[in-house]
């Protein structure tokens, strides 16, 4: 597979001179097309940080990131964000909220409204395309989040700790709706969490980093084919790269 | 029907209030000029109908053309403030030093200026109806939370389009409600105004009624006033509920 983005000894510090701090710093990462990226660590170990320079909103004070969607194939079609909390603007209906991507690209809002349909329909959010967001459990706020996260088919799709504000039931239909969508359109996905297991269960790689300054400890490659099962969590060899993990966060 | 309830509780408050104040003053003599019982006002009210009605009418005009240009005003220069870190930085300690004027200090100069016509009224209204609609309606411009900023930026959106698509719909309410606040001040600023540089309004006529001591037109003035604030202010709830229903959505 070919690399889609690089980033090589990544360094970000905020504040200048002496009293700055860095958060994170030798960052070296390979991206593949279509590749399914987790990123754990522990609070302050820079994994926002890390995924703020993926999506361009943090410029790094040191190494470059290399993006090569926009030469090889499909075009660059930008980033889908989702965030801990679905960021919805309450005064558009939830199509209009979906929709908000394209318009930002200046994009004919109209052809895309089939694709916003067919995206809630995959989200089981069919008939609420004209209902407001706050009409709307936590969960299908999400999924909303979501369906905006791709609607303009994204060549990047970045989760910063997607599903963490989600009871757990809510939060494993949304992995199953996660992995369905990443598979059904083959997205190559960074997902930033503080979940082990979800972290092991969406990702076919785990990057492991530890704090202060963030670094890149360890990356861990985990091997079930993908979309995965939710009684995969059950398996041992699942809870052996858990473990894994666990162990090698520290503590 | 907890709102008729509710209703019906003030209206009764309001008559026991007036009763209360009309027995006060036949059991303890008070002279008219001191204080008018209700009934001396309701009937000067009658009384003066055409007069006071063209002189509420034209106070509300002065307001509402102050009003109208404080909101217009205000609104653009939100926007221009909200989209320039720069300008807003340089402009906004200005318009605060601008605030600590006490406006009503400045109608005789105005009155100098520009005659004892309607631009003085106007431009008073304006004047102090500027301010309060401003600040909130640009607070809600520039707070735009870090995270949702960011999503923004990262969908790839220009500083214009967070300005059109989210800044302005999402100051939409707090513009409206403002408007309240400066409404009641576009009110007391052509009040103000009628009282020291004109020859019509009911600012002007409380101060020449009060001079004679009849008191009785005074208190219909500020009946009328009070009255007709109130009744704007509602209609004023009606369309912020309206045009801005996502804001009220807990009482949905």
């Amino acid at each position: 597979m070919e690399t889609l983005l690089k980033l090589r000894d990544v360094e970000v510090r905020y504040g200048d001179g002496n009293g700055g701090l860095v958060a994170i710093s030798g960052i070296n990462l390979d991206i593949k097309r279509g590749e399914v990226v987790g990123i754990v660590g522990k609070s302050g170990s820079g994994k926002t940080t890390l995924l703020k320079v993926i999506a361009g909103l943090v410029k790094p004070t040191r190494g470059e990131v290399v993006y090569n969607g926009a030469q090889n194939g499909g075009g660059f079609r930008g980033i889908g964000m989702l965030f801990q909390t679905p960021l919805l603007l309450p005064w558009r209906t939830v199509l209009r909220n979906i929709l908000l991507p394209i318009e930002l690209r200046g994009e004919d809002v109209d052809r895309y409204v089939a694709r916003a349909l067919e995206l809630m329909e995959r989200m089981g959010l069919k008939g609420f395309e004209n209902s407001y967001p706050w009409e709307l459990s936590g969960g299908m706020q999400q999924r909303v989040a979501l369906c905006r996260a791709l609607i303009h088919r994204p060549s990047l799709l970045l989760l910063d700790e997607p599903f963490s504000s989600l009871d757990a039931i809510t939060r494993e239909d949304m992995w199953v709706l996660l992995q369905e969508a990443i598979s059904y359109e083959n997205y190559t996905t960074v997902l930033v969490t503080h979940d082990i297991r979800e972290a092991v269960l969406l990702s076919d790689r785990v990057v492991v980093m530890s704090g202060r300054p963030g670094r890149i400890k360890v990356e861990v490659t985990i091997p079930f084919r993908r979309p995965r099962d939710l009684g995969l969590q059950y398996s041992r060899e699942f809870n052996d790269y858990v473990a894994k993990i666990r162990e090698l966060l520290g503590d | 029907m907890a709102y008729r309830a509710r209703a019906a509780s003030s209206v009764l408050i309001l008559l026991a209030i007036c009763v209360a104040w009309e027995v006060a003053v036949r059991l303890l003599n008070i002279p008219q000029f001191v204080l008018p019982a209700p009934s001396a006002i309701a009937s000067t009210i009658a009384r003066y109908r055409d007069y006071l009605l063209s002189n509420l009418l034209d106070t509300m005009f002065a307001s509402a053309l102050g009003l109208a240009m404080a909101a217009t005003f205000s609104l653009a220069l939100s926007v221009v403030l909200a989209y320039s870190d720069s300008i807003r930085e340089a402009v906004y300690p200005i318009l605060s030093g601008f605030n600590a004027i006490p406006r009503a200090a400045l109608v005789p100069l105005l009155a100098l200026w520009f005659g004892l016509g309607m631009v003085p009224r106007v431009l008073t209204a304006f004047l102090i109806a500027f301010f309060p609609v401003l600040v909130p309606t640009l607070t809600a411009m520039v707070t735009i939370e870090k995270e949702l900023w960011e999503m923004l930026v990262a969908f790839g959106a220009s500083k214009s389009q967070v300005l059109v698509k989210v800044a302005i719909p999402r100051a939409t309410p707090y513009f409206l409600s403002s408007l309240h606040m400066g409404l009641t001040s576009a009110i007391v600023g052509s009040v103000i105004a009628e009282m020291v540089a004109s020859d019509r309004g009911l600012g002007y006529v409380i101060l020449s009624s009060t001079s004679r001591l009849d008191t009785p037109l005074a208190f219909s003035c500020l009946l009328l006033l009070a009255l007709i604030t109130f009744a704007l202010s509602k209609v004023l709830s009606l369309t912020e509920r309206r045009v801005a229903r996502w804001a009220y959505r807990a009482s949905i």
